[in-house]
């Protein structure tokens, strides 16, 4: 049963997702007021991890990670969105990326909750809780 | 580098810009008198870091605003030439306390965000604690 622990993996992959998409916001909200910047998002982690997901099979997360480039992987690519522009060509709302920021954070959390609480069921069933 | 540090760098980038930004309005308020002051303007670039692959902000080169100076009439003023006007400077005060407040607005997202990228890995290394 502890062979996979594919709690953790998931836990894992959400927690690298919030993590990647925090880094986008920042960028967003640092480029606000930069003439001709394009707001950049990636999927949100339900759409990232797909419906086909198997739960024995390591997931790539990156194209950099071995079963990268076999078509197998998550889709992080970084969108651009081109619509809502500014006067001076720039398409990012401060609005829309604070509230994804808070969306990111709350999905950080999550993914952390569940990681403790798997690791406390574990030290539990070791005894040790 | 991770996620995290990215982000704690492009937001330090933004909120430099910001303050520079700020910086320079407060110059051109303070000189909205000065007589043959040209406003100043502050361009913000998106520049490309190599290592991280982040667009980090970047303050260009400080551009002077070349629209016509005020022709402020007083004859009695040392500058004045004969019809009695002497050149005052091009700073609309109107538009630089907009300018104030979008970089104030824009440098509290960015702190904001920094903030939060901050209690993210805190809450991460937390996990190691026990």
């Amino acid at each position: 049963m502890f062979t996979e622990l594919n709690v953790f993996k998931l836990a894992n992959a959400m927690a690298t997702h919030a993590g990647a998409r925090q880094a986008l916001v920042s960028q967003n909200i640092a480029n606000a007021d930069t003439p001709g910047y394009h707001a950049k998002d990636i999927k949100p982690f339900s759409e990232v991890f797909g419906d086909d997901f198997q739960p024995s099979e390591m997931r790539a997360s990156r194209n950099m990670h071995l079963n990268g480039s076999s078509g197998r992987g998550m889709n992080w690519t970084v969108s651009t969105s081109e619509d809502g522009s500014d006067p001076n060509n720039n398409s990012v709302s401060i609005e829309t990326e604070i509230l994804k920021g808070v969306e990111v954070k709350r999905q950080h959390d999550k993914a952390l909750a569940i990681y403790k609480s798997s690791m406390n069921i574990l030290r539990a069933s070791l005894g040790r809780g | 580098m991770s996620d995290f540090s990215n982000s704690l760098a492009v937001s330090a980038s933004g909120l430099k810009a910001q303050a520079t930004r700020l910086r320079h309005v407060s110059e051109n308020i303070s000189n909205a008198d000065t007589p043959g002051y040209r406003r100043k303007m502050v361009p913000f670039e998106a520049v490309r870091d190599m290592h991280t692959n982040v667009e980090v902000v970047k303050v260009g080169r400080v551009l002077l605003d070349r629209s016509a100076l005020d022709k402020v009439y007083d004859p009695s003023h040392p500058l004045a030439n004969e019809s009695g006007h002497y050149e005052g400077s091009n700073v609309d005060l109107m538009l630089e306390i907009a300018d104030a407040r979008e970089a104030q607005r824009s440098y509290e997202a960015n702190l904001k965000m920094f903030d939060q990228t901050r209690q993210m890995s805190a809450s991460l290394m937390e996990l190691l604690r026990r």
